[in-house]
């Protein structure tokens, strides 16, 4: 059912921020691959690079504190996530996961910087392919390791189910592995990224709003200010679950491709 | 300002999940932090519960679109 | 500790979704094909159980 409120003030009204303020103009000319996050994705592997490169450059025993903040990102992706996670088999995949994780938390943390302030993961595109990455990572292992019928089987008839169950279960399962997961993976950091954007977008939008209208109103401004400038240590506090989660979903799907039984 | 009411009704119907949801996994981290060792008692309840509470957001969720 | 938990989670949440969209799309092709206005209905109850009784395979017996 579509219904159509009018707003009181028709004149000068408020114009609500919508998805449309994500779509932002290419900055040279007409080339579409020139816009914002784009630049800010090259950014992003810049200052992940240059970060990593110097924090590396000269490892001692006694280490630095750039080679200490490092190194301490490093290992909790190494400890924390790939081995607690993976098992045994856990070192190839550290490199992919670092990768990941790095990625993801510097693009998000983005939306917060002054100046840049967008972050790039709310662009649906950009967690489309990160997903579809996890997604051939994750089967390739599990085909790899098990081979490809075997992993199949596994996937489509669990063990211990009466025959005629298999017609309603295993669809579920074919969906669940091979469109849901990948999907919810993307759309889960792409709608946090999304919805924390327009939230701060609100408050900060809504205040300067209120400064232009009349002396009640300026009264109350300082107030929306005050409440997006609370939200955004949230955002920061969501952006990077968001990057742990991401990152700790991959593991978890590659460690259940490794797995010999799920 | 257009839109669909059905979004505002899956906005109302996704409060009783979100509470439920919340209730399940309070009841079982005070279990667990109580007596460990019945974690895997408690394990597969809660998660049933969350189960049959997520169905009905999704439920509603689905709802929004069809009708 | 929490990390099996969330991957418990989420596959219940994907299950469930996936046992809508596919019972749930199954049942309103059905309604288009046949003209009717049940099968829709029909067809996501079908789903939700069958992912219900998925989840307690998965995850309830123990």
């Amino acid at each position: 059912m579509r219904v159509q409120l009018l707003s009181e003030a028709q004149g000068e009204g408020f114009v609500p921020p919508s998805s449309g303020d994500f779509e932002l103009p290419p900055i040279f000319g007409e080339n579409a691959l020139t816009t914002k996050p784009i630049f800010l994705l090259f950014l992003s592997v810049i200052l992940i690079s240059a970060f990593f490169i110097l924090a590396s450059r000269k490892a001692a025993v006694v280490p630095s504190k750039l080679q200490f903040a490092g190194e301490s990102v490093y290992g909790f992706v190494r400890n924390g996530l790939a081995r607690d996670v993976i098992g045994h088999e856990f070192l190839r995949f550290v490199p992919y996961l670092f990768t990941l994780f790095t990625f993801i938390l510097v693009n998000n943390v983005f939306g917060i910087v002054p100046l840049l302030q967008f972050p790039t993961m709310s662009r649906i595109s950009f967690p489309y392919i990160l997903a579809l990455s996890v997604y051939l990572v994750f089967h390739y292992v599990g085909i790899r390791k098990q081979g490809a019928f075997k992993y199949f089987k596994e996937i489509m008839f669990m063990p211990g189910v009466p025959k005629a169950a298999y017609i309603l279960i295993t669809p579920l399962e074919i969906l669940t592995f091979f469109v849901v997961r990948p999907l919810t993976l993307a759309l889960r950091l792409f709608a946090n990224m999304f919805a924390g954007h327009l939230l701060l977008l609100v408050f900060i939008l809504g205040g300067e709003h209120l400064l232009q209208g009349v002396i009640g109103l300026k009264l109350i401004s300082p107030f929306a200010f005050g409440i997006g400038i609370v939200l955004t240590f949230f955002e920061f506090m969501v952006q990077c679950l968001q990057a742990y989660i991401f990152t700790l979903l991959a593991a978890l799907y590659i460690a259940g491709a490794l797995a010999d039984e799920h | 300002m257009t839109g669909t009411l059905n979004l505002v009704g899956f906005g109302l119907a996704a409060i009783g999940p979100g509470i439920a949801t919340g209730l399940i996994f309070a009841a079982y981290i005070n279990g667990v932090a109580r007596q460990p060792e019945a974690r895997s008692v408690l394990q597969p309840i809660a998660f049933l519960g969350f189960a049959l509470a997520e169905a009905l957001a999704l439920f509603g969720l689905v709802l929004a679109f069809v009708l | 500790m929490p990390k099996s938990e969330e991957n418990a989670m989420w596959s219940i949440f994907g299950y469930l979704l996936s046992g809508l969209l596919f019972w749930g799309g199954f049942g309103y092709g059905l309604d288009k094909w046949l003209d009717k206005n049940y099968f829709t209905l029909i067809g996501l109850l079908v789903g939700i159980s069958g992912a219900i009784y998925l989840v307690w395979l998965r995850f309830g017996r123990e």
